[in-house]
């Protein structure tokens, strides 16, 4: 049985690159997928203290954070398309609609 | 480097007539090849598979095209399901490969095919603000990931405790989901439709939404007052003032004529 530490460190990783995903990446669609594998890493530390400590309530929270995730992207996905719809662009730096005037 | 000579013995150390001790190289060796002895093989295990998870992760992040950048995250949910199962989540396992590897990249692939996103995305920034940009983001970067890795190497390093055989089945699962935690899953379906009638509404066009205020048999004057009725020609759902702004409205679906409760 590997150390609970070593699956910490995972969901690290997995946590970490989602988020240098999020913040460099300027497609929307990878950006969604990025948010994916930042819930992904909670999960996994959410199942490692629920190993730990021998009860189960770390897996049945990190099966809402499932139905999280599939209803983000459902709706994150549904934006998308309405956005593709009026931008013809995944282009996240085009999204200043709501900026102040400075513009692009 | 100044690690490994910091390793090495210091000269003269030795007791005389005694062997001197091995160089910092074969110290290290030795350790590795004693860790690499006692590594049982659960834990090759999840280091095989933590390593494909981080890589696959990795190469999600960095690959150009959507469709690509899926397939390396299936390749990703699967390999932490595997770590899943040696954690002895099996329920849980399961249900990371049929929701997250099927569901949900079933609905990615099938939105990029819909769109035809190019391949663009690649970082964009203009000149002058990058450096303060790099930096900024190096430190916050930076500093969550000292923060979280400072807190995982305080925690302990047990294996966890002793579980019974039947820890962690979907009929274990299922009586926790259930009995103390039955709220909040009907909470989540709540939300899940929620979500379903939101991303419905959302993904609409305004096409479809005349057509279905036209069927429910709005008169014009109540779609004109909608703002449907000019709609009817323009083939990128923008109103005919709208594209002489220089930043045209995005569609989000309003709350509209026509809606779900049918005509007047």
């Amino acid at each position: 049985m590997a150390s609970v530490t070593s699956f910490l460190y995972l969901a690290f990783g997995l946590f970490f690159i989602g988020m240098v995903g999020v913040l460099v990446r300027r497609n929307v669609l990878i950006v969604l997928m990025s948010i994916e594998l930042m819930l992904n890493g909670a999960n996994v530390a959410l199942v490692a203290f629920s190993r730990l400590w021998g009860n189960l309530e770390g897996q049945v929270f990190a099966m809402f954070v499932m139905g999280i995730a599939a209803a983000e992207a459902a709706v994150g996905l549904a934006i998308v398309v309405s956005l593709f719809r009026a931008r013809a662009s995944a282009n996240v730096d085009g999204l200043n609609l709501l900026r102040d005037g400075r513009g692009d | 480097m100044s690690g490994l000579l910091a390793l090495a013995p210091a000269p003269g150390q030795a007791w005389p007539g005694e062997e001197p001790p091995p160089g910092a190289l074969v110290q290290l060796l030795e350790a590795v090849w004693a860790a690499v002895q006692s590594t049982t093989g659960q834990e090759w295990t999840f280091a095989v598979f933590a390593i494909l998870a981080l890589g696959c992760g990795i190469l999600t992040v960095a690959s150009r095209n959507p469709v690509v950048a899926a397939v390396w995250l299936v390749g990703s949910f699967c390999s932490v399901a595997v770590c899943y199962v040696l954690m002895s989540a099996t329920f849980l396992a399961a249900l990371q490969v049929l929701v997250y590897a099927g569901a949900m990249m079933v609905l990615f692939v099938f939105v990029v095919m819909v769109l035809d996103v190019d391949e663009a995305g690649r970082a964009s920034v203009k000149g002058a603000r990058k450096p303060a940009l790099l930096a900024a983001g190096t430190v916050l970067l930076g500093g969550i990931a000292w923060i979280l890795l400072g807190t995982i190497t305080r925690q302990v390093k047990t294996p966890g405790r002793p579980i019974d055989a039947d820890f962690c089945t979907a009929t274990t699962v299922g009586r926790e989901l259930f009995g103390p935690w039955l709220f909040a899953f009907e909470a989540i379906s709540l939300l899940l439709l929620a979500a379903v009638i939101g991303a419905v509404v959302v993904a609409r066009s305004r096409r479809e939404r005349l057509k279905e205020a036209r069927a429910d048999g709005l008169a014009d004057d109540a779609l004109e007052d909608a703002g449907l009725a000019a709609s009817e020609d323009d083939a990128h759902d923008l109103s005919v003032e709208e594209t002489h702004r220089p930043h045209p409205v995005m569609d989000f679906g309003q709350p509209s004529a026509g809606g779900h409760e049918g005509g007047t």
